[in-house]
């Protein structure tokens, strides 16, 4: 009876070796050329989402395709690469191994082993097939060319010079910059798509920055010395670029002008009142280093990092205490600690404390950690120099007449000195081997509201087995001859 | 003597045929789960964590189910952070944390309310600080373009700061986080 009454799955049931058999066919092409899985891989966070082009190479190709590598160059884009750029959902089809890349309207149909992708209605003729080859589909990175160009898909480019495909960011694409001098004022000139998104924002001479809302697509020289500009190099970005440029100290003031399509920046060896001011500096030649505030962090109820039975807490007061007798020693400097006992300090009263005692550099002693890592070293945090010498100062320079700054970010108006002290210390670290270390310019909390020079120290790693062993009391006394090293050379200043 | 031949052919195959129907149906093995995706749209989410050297950020790229709503979207980037790195990098968020609410508004502030594990359950310096607080911004504006600020609050209330290095008191310019 089941066999008259179920002649479909009976005819199933007979065809089920031919299945068995070419299922197994299929199993094994899979297994040489794998459908379309996601690649795992960790990359180095740029600014702006991009996406490696790979050149395939015709050994490279598994298997016997009958296929040439992607485009002329052999260039390829990997489909789960390129579907991430583009924002796009993935549909597979492991039937007719075609894999659609869905965007709002729009729809990219890539089919493995042929050269015809659909984009939207129309069927576009590749140079070469799309490729399955690397665990995904590979498409010749031509195909970004074809892609639709409206708002509502992303637009890609692919950059030569990086060997990346890029979503251009909606800012567009800025160009090379072009340097000129003329009256003594050093112009560079800087063709963007979009004026209006281009800030300045970081103020320092050492350390001028530009952001962009586009990317830059431009090549900059290896070394450049002209008028006012002593270095200039590209900066990663969230999105965007950014450009970082090393200004002469006879740099007075600047200004940035915004024309159709391009941005200028002035800079003027005078001083004026209609330009903008660069951060404050101290005068060239040795600092004055009268009164130093230690500030061990954590303590009391709060120990900071706790590993393998070093505490925070702890190895900073012992520093601080060693620091101070170091200081007074080397420094003749009157030293003020936040904390001399293992006792909880609210922020607000560190800074009280460092502010009362008309502070000349504040230094905030930490020990770091970042456990199931290779971390080790130490790490300085130091206030970004955003604002101008006119900030927090009534009819002060600048086209902004009056610039007001919230107290607590006070800290920002010593940026430039901050900075100098923080690369002081942190190359006296490098120099006496209690490296890698590294300068972070983020205004950090133990400096919120104290008006003056300074930094948060993380001195060294204790989750680093090296580190920690260093850190007995031989290495802590080392740790604060390193220290005091760094402010002798920010106080010469040279 | 043909007849005989092509007979027993014809019952041969029909005593196979029969043998194949009458046969107490075995249970197939399990199909693997098919890469076809036809009815589920798959979306490329691009994860931050850290560097194994604890230096910089490092990006991660995985395929996670399409989501609907801004809740479920932040939802789900906030838990495959939680999971941690599939490849040679370091989880980057306090353990248990996970969203509670979010709102964006229409000039790009992100407000995102975390579990209280977020304050309660880190464990290190300012390099662990740090990270979190940057694989989180990074995460949202590299997936939520939208994103041009993140508040971070926790329980609903405002976090001053997370470990005592770097303040929380202010919306995170995503555009600091580089």
């Amino acid at each position: 009876m089941t066999f008259l009454a179920s002649p479909a799955r009976w005819l199933a049931r007979l065809a089920s070796p031919v299945a068995a058999v070419s299922g197994l066919a299929l199993a094994l092409l899979a297994a040489v050329v794998p459908a379309s899985p996601t690649a795992h891989v960790t990359e180095r966070a740029p600014g702006p989402d991009s996406a490696p082009v790979r050149r395939v190479e015709p050994g490279q190709l598994l298997g016997s395709l009958g296929a040439a590598p992607g485009g002329e160059s052999g260039r390829v884009i990997g489909a789960n690469d390129l579907a991430r750029l583009l924002d796009a959902t993935k549909f597979w089809r492991a039937d007719t191994r075609k894999l659609e890349l869905r965007v709002h309207a729009h729809r990219v149909v890539l089919n493995a082993d042929n050269p015809y992708v659909v984009i939207d209605e129309s069927t576009v003729k590749l140079p070469s097939p799309v490729l399955s080859f690397g665990g995904e589909l590979q498409a010749p990175v031509a195909l970004i060319d074809s892609l639709p160009s409206d708002s509502t898909i992303n637009r890609l480019a692919w950059d030569p010079r990086a060997g990346v495909v890029v979503v251009v960011p909606p800012g567009g694409v800025v160009g090379a910059p072009r340097v000129t001098v003329q009256d003594g004022v050093t112009r560079l000139t800087i063709p963007t798509d979009h004026v209006e998104d281009v800030a300045v924002v970081a103020r320092a001479r050492a350390h001028f920055r530009l952001r962009f809302a586009g990317y830059f697509a431009g090549e900059l020289p290896d070394s450049i010395r002209v008028g006012l500009l002593r270095g200039l190099r590209t900066l990663p970005a969230v999105t965007g670029s950014a450009l970082e440029l090393e200004l002469s100290s006879d740099a007075q003031s600047y200004r940035l002008l915004r024309e159709p399509k391009r941005v200028v920046l002035e800079i003027s060896r005078v001083a004026s009142n209609s330009w903008d001011s660069f951060a404050p500096e101290l005068p060239p030649g040795p600092r004055a280093l009268r009164v130093i505030v230690l500030d061990p962090g954590h303590g009391g109820s709060d120990p900071g990092v706790v590993f393998a039975g070093a505490v925070e807490k702890t190895l900073a007061l012992d520093l601080a205490r060693r620091l101070r007798a170091e200081i007074e020693h080397r420094l003749h400097a009157r030293v003020v600690m936040t904390r001399d006992d293992d006792r909880a300090v609210p922020g607000q009263a560190r800074a009280e404390i460092a502010n009362r005692a008309h502070a000349d550099v504040v230094l905030s002693l930490h020990f770091d950690g970042l456990i199931q890592s290779r971390a080790a070293g130490a790490s300085a945090y130091v206030p970004t120099a955003d604002v101008g010498s006119a900030a927090g100062q009534l009819g002060g320079v600048g086209p902004g007449a009056i610039t007001l700054l919230p107290w607590r970010d006070v800290a920002a108006r010593h940026a430039v000195a901050s900075r100098a002290l923080a690369e002081a210390v942190l190359s006296s670290f490098e120099l006496r081997g209690m490296g890698p270390t590294r300068l972070r310019e983020r205004l950090p909390y133990p400096l919120l509201g104290v008006n003056a020079p300074g930094m948060l120290l993380e001195c060294a790693t204790l989750t680093s087995p090296a580190d920690r062993a260093r850190l007995g009391p031989a290495g802590l006394d080392a740790l604060a001859r390193a220290i005091v090293d760094g402010l002798e050379a920010y106080q010469r200043n040279l | 003597m043909k007849r005989v031949m092509v007979g027993a052919l014809i019952v041969a195959v029909l005593a196979f045929a029969a043998w194949r129907a009458w046969m107490p149906e075995r249970s197939p093995a399990p199909a693997p789960a098919g890469p076809d995706t036809t009815a589920t749209g798959l979306k490329a989410a691009r994860l931050f964590f850290a560097a194994p050297e604890g230096d910089s950020l490092v990006s991660e790229s995985r395929d996670l189910p399409e989501a609907g709503t801004l809740h479920d979207r932040v939802a789900t980037l906030i838990a495959e952070l939680g999971r941690g790195p599939r490849g040679a990098a370091v989880a980057t968020l306090p353990s248990g944390t996970s969203m509670v609410h979010v709102f964006l508004d229409d000039r790009g502030l992100m407000t995102l309310d975390l579990s209280r594990a977020f304050v309660t359950g880190l464990h290190g310096g300012s390099n662990a600080e740090y990270f979190a607080i940057a694989s989180l911004v990074r995460t949202l504006s590299a997936n939520i373009p939208e994103v041009k600020r993140v508040l971070i609050v926790s329980g609903g209330e405002p976090i001053a700061t997370l470990g005592g290095h770097l303040p929380l008191d202010q919306p995170l310019d995503v555009q600091d986080w580089p």
